[in-house]
């Protein structure tokens, strides 16, 4: 596989041949880009609190709908996998369990399974 | 770098602890790492807050308002979002650091960010303050 390069960035994406490693990359950027647009569309999105309680308790209404809420499930998924390989990324930095990324990633991911599905099924059924 | 040590490289198994990349200034690196934990605990705050403060959490721009009229409020939300976006440009730096762009364009995008960062947390602060002022 070759390096990141500006004609290949798509690459960094490929699955082919990758170990458990590359998975965690994979998910680390992906949801590092999801998160970071809706973090500056959720700040433009609160500029509706200054504008007064209609517009704000109007456009809360509007999004009471399965289709949002699925973007919402999205977004608090992609949190939680972000922070919890996150935390394994900290770890290994500061140099805790270096030779056991692998278990680590599987647990944390498992863990972030878990409330994943916690929160989907809480925001379906609130 | 022959093509076995590049694709290990790739596949992300043989580069052990995390290190900054050549382009990162170690501080910065080591300030992306930081807020990362620092993000974990003001996001379950806000989750926690956000969802089970009162009967409903804060689904009215009522709500929002009486929430910011505790002055802890808009000092941790402005703490929270001050990492956060921190936290994002360092990051969104990272990945641009990785398509390697030219030492002109990582000056102006420097710029661009360290600007960009500073009136994204003045808006906030703003925001932040003119909603707890409402309640007055």
């Amino acid at each position: 596989m070759e390096k990141p390069s500006p004609d290949k960035f798509w690459t960094w994406f490929n699955p082919v041949g990758r170990e458990t490693g590359g998975w965690a990359f994979i998910l680390n950027r992906v949801t590092a880009l999801g998160l970071t647009f809706y973090l500056y569309l959720h700040l433009v999105i609160l500029s509706q609190l200054a504008t007064g309680p209609q517009a704000y308790d109007q456009f809360v209404a509007l999004m009471r709908n399965p289709i949002s809420i699925s973007a919402e499930v999205l977004v608090v998924a992609a949190g939680i996998m972000h922070g919890l390989n996150g935390i394994r990324i900290v770890l290994t930095t500061f140099g805790f369990g270096v030779t056991r990324q692998k278990q680590l990633f599987y647990g944390l991911m498992a863990l972030a399974l878990v409330i994943i599905l916690f929160f989907t099924v809480r925001m379906f059924t609130a | 770098m022959t093509q076995t040590s590049v694709s290990a490289k790739v596949s992300g198994e043989a580069y052990g602890a995390p290190a900054p990349k050549s382009g990162e200034n170690t501080w910065l690196w080591l300030l992306k790492i930081v807020t990362g934990p620092l993000l974990v605990i003001f996001l379950a705050v806000h989750f926690i807050v956000n969802h089970y403060i009162g009967e409903t959490g804060l689904l009215t721009y009522k709500d929002v308002v009486a929430y910011y009229q505790n002055p802890l409020i808009p000092i941790m939300e402005i703490g929270f979002l001050a990492s956060v976006v921190t936290h994002s440009l360092l990051g969104l730096r990272g990945i641009i650091l990785d398509l390697k762009p030219s030492r002109n364009f990582l000056k102006i995008l420097d710029w661009v960010f360290l600007i960009a960062g500073i009136l994204i947390v003045v808006y906030g602060t703003w925001l932040a303050l003119t909603i707890a002022s409402r309640g007055a």
